[in-house]
């Protein structure tokens, strides 16, 4: 009988193509919106996942992200140190500075200056040259996402920067995900990070800290709290709370939420007219099953193969949309790291699931409501 | 809905009829006041014989029908089909003995329009779960006996409506029902194919065991019955060979 | 469903079988491209609590090597030009070692000026000396004439007054004589101080004067000092412990130091002594703000031999146990 569900389905190209489409097209709403909605946000936290070594960022106590900081005396590091389960701990610095280009633009940039003796704090990966060109004099590395604002079409090793009235020599490039406001971002040495940044007299943004237990890093940054006074994040409270900014100041999540919203709206209203229709054409043949003796056990079960093929179906080209979108913008700087995280082909599919049940409900109540009796009128 | 009433009242049913009900009664509600449609039939359908129920739309035919052949609770009375009880079944016990015993042909056939004859043909059989190939080569030999084995690959948007008649005979056959129930199988046709459907109905579905019961208001065909019974009003007027006169 | 290539259905079998290949795809693309987010071990080793006092109450702290003399600037007396360089950074030099020689030749033009007069004054001297035993020969003669007549007054006193003359020129040479001979020594004292003589024995660690070049009393141009030098038999170690920090150290306990850099190679330096004098945190990072909200205890231990692994003037990173680790 399920063959024969879905014969009686897909005998119906057109519908049975709108139901399909309805469905793809909600998912491709639903897990694109959604994936770039992440990735979005997750641009809060990048300066974190930047950094690979590091279980736990202590700041100061008013800092809230890797871009909002506030600077601490040079000692935090020392007092960081003096905690009993910190491994080790570095100093890192984040600050804002002007650059000024072989052109003479004006170009803000992001000075990361990471620990001179160990180079914690740069990106995992180098797209050009390596993390050792750190050790020339004025060396800076540039992200891969600041090349193609700053150098567009050309390669930026060896051109040379002006930051704070010092010499900088761009002589590698890291391959790190973008911020949020893709900002350019120039890795340094801290000494000479200090250097290029104009003075205050605190300028350590963070002590990064590895823990000797790393799974017991949340233990950790509670006593480093307790036992210095200042804020103590694991990696991934950091990062959420990057994220958290984020989806506090900006109006993203309610864009998205909307356009996921009308994905929704738009499946159950494709998919629930089509299928009602398509159960509708069919009222008479399902009549006439069950007048020769089909239970509605078995129509039930019919239905719900009908919706699973083309669930399914449309899901599954709704999904394959979806990465080939992810694919093929994954060139595009703008789109650089995004990825989808597995939850949300889960979500959609949930979400398609909803659909079809709902809509496959409301159409197997004429069915289950009609009499086979009907059949004789 | 009622279950089987006081049978006693009405007496019992003669254990050689193929279908025998007693005291069968049907209300409709419509609105506030009830419409009875039947007023307590009983009649005793016979294995072997061509039986017509004829009668005026309106006159209760179709609701008697439907209750003999187990899909309309009566509202009253009592209905035994070769001897089962069949309002006395749970529903879905209600729903596989009429898997098992019985075939129907509606008036506009109710093929599935996206499956193939053979495929059409074998619906009751995949029903009762046999495997799909199988059943269609059943569902074959039996279009062949209808003389349509040649247009067994053919949807039915594909085929004449005398064809489709046949597949839908076939799919009534298919799987060897005690009780064909047939609605209006000639009206849709001229007179000439509406008796080829009729000679084709007497030649394969009048058996020794089988009850075929016909529901028609085609005078053309009137003379090939077995048995006709008229229904007026919910009641039978007329119960013999041939038709009364004024009809 | 039984596959018949023939009758094979874009809706039913093509469309759901790319549907699903589909899905398998989405699956690997979703799972090969998800976020690289492992925690990693830093490719360089950062300095680390050694393991005795990893779980422990521990006092961190950073600082700089030094010589255990504390770093000597050599500076130089007198202002000149430099004539002789003897010591190259490196050297280990032996107290009074001349390390440079400053231009002596004024001075011993002086000194030969002096040695001259000491010559032309002894010549005084014996000239004097010759008159006035002339004199005084002179002088006996007449007084022992007894007659009179025989020598006049005049010549007696004559005679008298020339030994008295003899006499005074003698003392007179006396005098230049010493005042010639003072002349010389203090010429020969500023030719000794005009070569520098190590102070202590020691180490070079840094020569910034080149023969030829100008030392003035005042400094180094650029304020460098001339030489400097320090005991680096044992070297010290100055650890800045934070203010706060500083009550917690257990004073006297070794330290756990590793340099910048090498921090896997940790050596355990004996506690020396703790300044009395909390100062203001000197910049270790090369900024040229320095930082004076926060103040640090300066704690001083001895590192062991390590056959270069320390230098002068590198920072260290260091551990040393708090109070509480003790009990």
């Amino acid at each position: 009988m399920l063959w024969i569900a879905i014969r009686m389905l897909t005998g119906d190209a057109q519908k049975f193509y709108g139901l399909v489409f309805g469905i793809a097209f909600s998912t491709l709403l639903i897990t694109q919106q959604l994936t770039i909605f992440v990735n979005l946000i997750e641009r809060g936290a990048s300066g974190v996942y930047n950094v690979s070594s590091a279980d736990i960022w202590v700041m100061d106590p008013v800092s809230r992200t890797t871009d909002v900081a506030y600077a601490m005396p040079s000692t935090a590091l020392d007092k960081v140190r003096s905690v009993p389960g910190v491994e080790w701990a570095v100093p890192h610095i984040r600050a804002q500075a002007s650059v000024r280009t072989k052109d003479g633009d004006l170009e803000g940039v992001a000075v990361i200056g990471v620990d001179d003796a160990t180079l914690i704090g740069l990106p995992k990966r180098m797209l050009e040259g390596s993390t050792d060109v750190l050790s020339q004099p004025d060396s800076v590395i540039i992200d891969d996402v600041g090349t193609t604002r700053m150098f567009p079409g050309q390669s930026p090793i060896g051109e040379r920067l002006e930051l704070n009235d010092q010499r900088a020599v761009i002589r590698g490039i890291a391959d790190a995900i973008p911020s949020f406001t893709s900002t350019v971002v120039l890795y340094t040495k801290y000494s000479q990070a200090l250097n290029y940044v104009p003075g205050t007299r605190n300028r350590l943004s963070f002590v990064l800290v590895g823990a000797e237990n790393p799974l017991e890093a949340k233990a950790l940054s509670e006593r480093i709290e307790r036992e210095t006074g200042l804020k103590a994040q694991t990696r991934d409270e950091f990062a959420q709370d990057g994220v958290q900014f984020i989806i506090e100041n900006t109006g993203i999540p309610l864009n998205f939420g909307i356009t996921v919203m009308l994905g929704f709206i738009v499946g159950v209203a494709i998919v629930g007219l089509t299928f009602s229709l398509f159960i509708r054409d069919n009222i008479k043949q399902f009549g006439a099953l069950k007048a020769i003796g089909v239970t509605n056990s078995k129509i039930r079960r019919m239905v719900a193969v009908q919706a699973g093929l083309v669930g399914l179906t449309g899901y599954g080209l709704g999904v394959l949309g979806t990465v080939f979108f992810i694919w093929g913008f994954s060139g595009d700087p703008t789109f650089k790291g995004f990825y989808i995280p597995w939850q949300i082909p889960l979500i959609s599919a949930l979400a398609v699931a909803v659909i079809l049940a709902l809509t496959g409900w409301l159409a197997l109540r004429n069915v289950l409501k009609t009499e086979p009796a009907s059949v004789f009128r | 809905m009622g279950k089987s009433m006081d049978t006693t009242a009405i007496g019992g049913c003669n254990p050689e009829a193929a279908i025998c009900t007693r005291g069968v009664t049907r209300d409709f509600e419509a609105g506030q006041q009830t419409i009875t449609v039947l007023h307590g039939i009983d009649l005793d359908v016979r294995a072997g014989e061509l039986t017509f129920l004829v009668g005026e739309s309106g006159s209760g035919k179709t609701t008697l029908i439907s209750i003999m052949c187990g899909i309309l609770w009566p509202t009253l009375g009592e209905v035994k089909v070769f001897g089962t009880d069949i309002y006395d079944l749970g529903d879905t016990d209600l729903v596989e003995f009429r898997l098992q015993n019985i075939g129907f042909i509606f008036q506009q056939y109710n093929l599935i329009p996206s499956i193939d004859a053979a495929n059409n043909a074998a619906v009751p059989l995949i029903a009762q779960g046999m495997d799909r190939l199988e059943a269609r080569e059943k569902a074959v030999g039996m279009l062949e006996k209808l003389n349509i084995g040649d247009q067994a690959g053919k949807l039915p948007s594909q085929l004449s409506g005398g064809q489709q008649q046949r597949v839908a005979i076939a799919r009534a056959l298919v799987h060897e029902p005690r009780l064909v129930v047939c609605d209006e199988p000639t009206a849709a046709l001229d007179a000439s194919s509406g008796r080829r459907v009729m000679d084709l109905l007497r030649d394969v579905a009048v058996a020794e065991d089988r009850a075929c019961i016909i529901v028609t208001h085609d005078n053309r065909i009137f003379d090939l019955a077995d048995r006709i019974l008229v229904l007026e009003d919910g009641r039978i007027t007329h119960d013999g060979k041939d038709m009364p006169e004024g009809h | 469903m039984a596959l018949d290539w023939k009758n094979l259905s874009f809706s039913r079998q093509i469309l759901p079988a790319i549907a699903l290949l589909g899905l398998l795809a989405a699956v690997l693309f979703i799972f090969v491209g998800l976020p690289d987010r492992n925690l990693t071990e830093p490719d360089r080793e950062p300095p680390r609590a050694p393991a005795e006092l990893a779980a422990q109450a521990r006092v961190a702290g950073a600082g700089v090597v030094e010589p255990s003399s504390e770093t000597i600037q050599i500076g130089s007396a007198l202002s000149g030009l430099i004539t002789g360089l003897f010591v190259q950074p490196g050297d280990r030099v032996t107290e009074g070692q001349v390390l440079f020689t400053v231009d002596d030749r004024a001075v011993r033009a002086q000194l030969r000026e002096a040695n001259a007069a000491i010559a032309e004054a002894r010549a005084s001297i014996a000239e004097a000396r010759s008159a006035q035993a002339t004199a005084a020969q002179q002088l006996a003669l007449y007084r022992n004439v007894d007659d009179p007549a025989a020598v006049s007054r005049a010549e007696v006193i004559r005679a008298e007054g020339e030994a008295a003359a003899a006499r005074e020129r003698l003392s007179l040479a006396q005098a230049r004589l010493q005042a010639a001979q003072a002349r010389a020594g203090s010429a020969q004292t500023e030719i000794a101080r005009l070569t520098v003589r190590a102070p202590i024995a020691g180490e070079i660690l840094a020569v910034n004067i080149r023969k030829g070049e100008y030392v003035s009393t005042m400094g180094g141009s650029g304020s460098q000092p001339f030489i400097e030098m320090g005991q680096t038999q044992p070297l010290h170690v100055r650890i800045d412990i934070d203010e706060e920090q500083a009550p917690r150290v257990a004073l006297g306990a070794p330290a756990t130091v590793s340099p910048r850099g090498a921090s896997d190679r940790r050596v355990e330096a004996e506690f020396v002594r703790a300044e009395p004098l909390v100062v203001p945190k000197r910049s270790l990072t090369n900024s040229a703000a320095e930082r004076v909200d926060v103040r640090v205890l300066q704690v001083i231990y001895e590192l062991p031999e390590t056959n270069g692994l320390f230098r002068v003037g590198q920072q260290v990173d260091a551990y040393i146990a708090a109070k509480g680790a003790e009990e």
